[in-house]
């Protein structure tokens, strides 16, 4: 009986290993994998996107003969459809192979899509999709069409969307300046009504078109290079404009996302006589009601070194040191104002004040929740600090410039 | 020469015949007995009859061997020489005097015994004890040390080798073995047991256990189930492993063999029995549990912090031999999510012209390395490197230019087979080689799902197996705490305080307590810098 019953259970057991026919398995070779996704809107309102797939054989080369050279380490394909599962649906007919989109590492919408129709519609489908990852960075493209920035070649990386997000990731650890914000923050931002989501744009610099062909690998600079350039503001998940240079800085800066920086001061009546690099740095900030309004309260305490010197400073004397913190306290204190006063103005709270006072002021948070944006933000009272530390002055104390001055002296 | 002769012109109506039920005891005429022995033999030629006249008396008698079991020298010198020389100390000297003079005053040997039955004079004849026979007398002698002949002399180990420690490794020769063991422990608790399995082969196979130490159950049922054995032969211990096993349906080896006294010695130290097989090198342990087939003889010798190491890294290894091409099969065809990008483009690339699905890949490969490690193993060495160059050539090489398997599968094959040759024990490495094939093809339906499944299969066979009443995963089946000192970690010999207690539950204090070297307090500092100091000066 029990002999019976093993010989049984063996039979099924291996009947579900035949019969199952190896269920969703999918070999290397039937799926074309997916490295960025272009989504631009055509002339009929329809979605054009383009898929930059990756050329295996190209990128990996090595054993096969060199590889690489002959043809780029992409390809791009271009469908369009009435939504993005229209547009993976039309692709099929384009491609040999089935996009495979778990190793997707870059999103890019168009700045006409992300200001007319806005982004949130576009990106539902990623969200829901079991194969799309939502640590995928999202860019805009700017001022450029979305599937200029897939199809142009890059020349350190080998595959284009990859040097889009290394970029963004080093700009934002070194500068500063732009946000590398994947899927998931973005629709955590939209969905949020104390926060507005800001989203880096990139741009081609020259002719688009210049740079799609291999040949443009073989020159030392490339015509036409891919770079960072602003970040784009959202209300209500619509474009509404683009911010830079400091105002963006701050904006990480309150954000606490900022990794390091420089900030450059003037000394002594010269400008830019002083540059001073941020190591490292907190920002808290707090919330609470002043006077029957909300008001928020931004901290700072920042940690670096001098990182340059252009006129003679005696950086041996403490008092020296004191004053430059505070002068340089004084100066990105004044930018970060700078910053809010300038978003103030769009009625998009990018800083995620509201979400703050959400946490802070529950209750509050309620009454002002409907007009935080449009009426409440614009005219927010914000109180910033900064508290700035001189850790090293480099490897030097006093510069060689001190020494100069002193011989000519 | 002439009795022989006529011994056997007297025997040889019978020889053809079914051979006649063995008489009980001896007969007091010499004659009988010697045509009795011939006739038992059908006259083979090894056995030797060697009649002489001794004493003053000149009684007839006769002495006999088996060629080539027993030791020439000795024989000749010390037995026969002394028959010969022997002089009765009374003219009316009795037969039964005469035996018992030649045992006291005559035979310089020991082991000597008087017996009458002839199964028991056969039986010693049989393993090269010298039987004398007087006529007249209705006893014979078995000499017992005669003992001799050709052997293997004691070498290094062929299957474990080890860096440090004892570097001798057991012979075919079952009381050799024992005395080895026996050279190591050097107690009378020291208990060896003997039978005889095989109705032909009447195979010594011998028990040792240390007495004061071995859980008596596991004896008793050690003993039952050899006693149980009813077979023609056994030749090797694998013979008596394989009858003797727990469950003999798994796929892992549930008794340890070894060829190493020292491995025999520590382990019985920690209250297994040891079962030796005359006949071959490799003796057998009960009972066992999983983590012991990851146990080398080294990890004792070494410090405790490198064989630590190595016992992590050989559950590596395992792991590695058991799911390398599975993970890589899973990997491949289900889950390329899980790859790091720049890696699933490089197998990408790799695999675009390859012709074949990973799992049939994944086999080809696996196949052509079993194919070549059994090709290797059974050629003579001379061949043996040229079977690994065309393999090296034609499986690593060219089968990847020509495009039937890619690099990445190469790869993982090769360190699939490295880590199999790595683990420690043959007995799991081999079981490990057939699993081998069933998570492929469990990863090549289901992907890591299937993996697991196996795992976790596999997990629970492994807890339900016992070996002599152990459970198998003990101490990590049935976790023990205490007991995890030699498992996954090996913890220093000062801390090692007792014996695991599934084997030696009676007695399991090993060391007394504050083992734990340490300098002395407080410490005193030599002066002799300071002396050099003062001379220098002077």
């Amino acid at each position: 009986m029990s002999r019976k019953r093993t010989f049984l259970f063996g039979i099924l057991a291996s009947l579900s290993v035949f019969t199952s026919g190896c269920w969703s398995e999918r070999q290397l070779t039937d799926i074309a994998m997916v490295a960025a996704v272009a989504i631009d809107r055509n002339e009929e309102g329809q979605y054009e996107a383009s898929y930059q797939f990756f050329n295996p054989g190209n990128i990996a080369g090595g054993l096969q003969g060199g590889g690489g050279g002959q043809s780029p380490p992409v390809a791009v394909y271009t469908a369009t459809g009435d939504t993005i599962m229209e547009v993976h649906g039309n692709m099929s007919r384009k491609i040999s192979r089935e996009p495979y989109y778990s190793h997707t590492n870059l999103v890019v919408i168009s700045e006409e899509l992300a200001k007319k129709e806005g982004i949130a519609p576009v990106l539902e489908a990623f969200d829901r999709g079991s194969q799309f990852r939502v640590t995928t960075s999202v860019v805009i493209a700017h001022g450029v069409k979305a599937k200029d920035l897939v199809t142009t070649l890059a020349a350190l990386d080998k595959v284009p969307s990859q040097k889009i997000m290394q970029t963004l990731e080093s700009t934002e650890k070194a500068l500063g300046e732009n946000i590398d914000i994947d899927l998931e923050e973005v629709i955590n931002a939209l969905v949020s009504p104390g926060r507005e989501p800001m989203i880096s744009g990139f741009t081609v610099k020259g002719d688009p078109k210049a740079g799609t062909k291999q040949e443009s690998l073989q020159a030392t600079e490339m015509p036409s290079p891919i770079v960072a350039d602003g970040n784009a503001v959202f209300k209500n998940g619509k474009l509404v404009g683009w911010i830079e240079g400091t105002d963006a800085r701050s904006v990480l800066w309150v954000m606490d996302r900022l990794q390091s920086t420089t900030i450059t001061t003037a000394w002594a009546g010269q400008k830019d006589a002083l540059s001073y690099r941020v190591v490292r740095q907190k920002t808290n900030v707090s919330a609470d009601m002043k006077n029957g309004k909300p008001h928020i309260s931004v901290h700072i305490h920042m940690e670096g070194d001098i990182g340059e010197v252009t006129v003679p400073i005696n950086l041996k004397d403490p008092k020296t040191l004191e004053k430059i913190e505070k002068d340089i306290g004084k100066q990105v204190k004044k930018e970060i104002e700078t910053s809010i006063r300038h978003t103030k103005k769009r009625k998009a709270d990018i800083f995620g004040f509201g979400e703050v006072f959400h946490r802070a002021e529950p209750k509050e948070w309620k009454k002002v929740e409907k007009k935080w944006e449009d009426e409440i933000f614009p005219h927010l009272a914000v109180d910033v600090s900064v508290e700035t530390f001189i850790r090293r002055t480099g490897l030097r104390n006093n510069s060689y410039l001190s020494e100069m001055k002193n011989g000519k002296e | 020469m002439s009795p022989f002769f006529k011994g056997k012109k007297q025997a040889a109506p019978n020889q053809s015949q079914p051979v006649d039920p063995m008489p009980g005891s001896i007969t007091s005429n010499l004659q009988d007995n010697l045509s009795l022995v011939k006739q038992k033999f059908g006259n083979s030629p090894d056995i030797i009859i060697r009649e002489l006249k001794i004493g003053s008396s000149k009684a007839k008698a006769a002495v006999i061997y088996v060629q080539g079991l027993v030791d020439n020298q000795l024989l000749n010198d010390f037995l026969i020489e002394s028959l010969m020389q022997y002089q009765s100390s009374s003219q009316n000297e009795t037969k039964p005097e005469m035996l018992d003079n030649i045992y006291d005053l005559v035979i310089p040997m020991g082991g000597v015994k008087k017996q009458t039955e002839w199964s028991k004079l056969l039986e010693s004849l049989l393993v090269g004890a010298t039987l004398i026979f007087i006529d007249g007398t209705d006893k014979a002698f078995t000499v017992a040390s005669t003992q001799g002949g050709e052997g293997r002399s004691i070498s290094e180990p062929t299957t474990q080798n080890v860096i440090r420690g004892s570097k001798e490794a057991f012979t075919e020769n079952i009381s050799t073995n024992i005395s080895m063991v026996r050279r190591i422990i050097r107690t009378p608790d020291l208990w060896v047991e003997s039978m005889k399995i095989g109705t032909q082969t009447n195979t010594n196979v011998s028990i040792m256990y240390l007495n004061n130490i071995v859980d008596h159950d596991v004896v008793q049922e050690v003993k039952k189930r050899l006693k149980k054995i009813k077979i023609d032969s056994i030749l090797e211990s694998g013979y008596i492993e394989q009858l003797i096993e727990d469950q003999p349906a798994s796929p892992f080896p549930q008794i340890y063999h070894t060829e190493k006294p020292d491995v025999i010695a520590g382990n019985l130290l920690e209250g297994r029995v040891a079962i030796f097989v005359n006949g071959t090198p490799f003796v057998l342990l009960v009972p066992v549990v999983f983590i012991q087939f990851f146990q080398t003889p080294d990890d004792y010798y070494f410090r405790f912090d490198i064989a630590t190491f190595t016992r992590f890294l050989r559950i590596f290894i395992f792991f590695i031999s058991l799911i390398g091409p599975a993970v890589y099969i899973a990997a491949t065809t289900f889950h390329q999510e899980m790859i790091p990008t720049q890696l699933v483009l490089i197998i990408a690339a790799q695999r675009e012209t390859v012709p074949f699905p990973a799992v049939i890949e994944a086999l080809i490969m696996e196949l052509a390395f079993e194919v070549l490690r059994e090709a290797g193993l059974r050629l003579p060495k001379a061949i043996g490197s040229t079977v690994s160059i065309v393999g090296g050539l034609v499986i690593g090489q060219a089968a990847v230019q020509a495009g039937i398997v890619s690099p990445p599968m190469v790869i993982v094959v090769a360190i699939t087979a490295i880590a199999s040759f790595a683990t420690p024990s043959f007995a799991v490495a081999i079981s490990v080689r057939l699993l081998r094939f069933i998570f492929m093809g469990l990863a090549a339906a289901f992907g890591f799902y299937g993996i697991i499944i196996g795992l976790i299969m596999m997990t629970v066979h492994l807890c339900s197996l016992r070996s002599f009443g152990v459970p198998y995963m003990a101490p990590l089946g049935p976790f023990r705490p205490v007991e995890n000192g030699d498992t996954l970690i090996r913890a220093p010999w000062w801390a090692t305080k007792k014996r695991p207690s599934l084997f030696s539950s009676n007695n399991v204090k090993r060391e007394a307590e504050n083992q734990m070297p340490a300098p002395p307090q407080p410490r005193t500092i030599k002066s002799e810098s300071t002396e050099k100091g003062n001379q220098n000066e002077s």
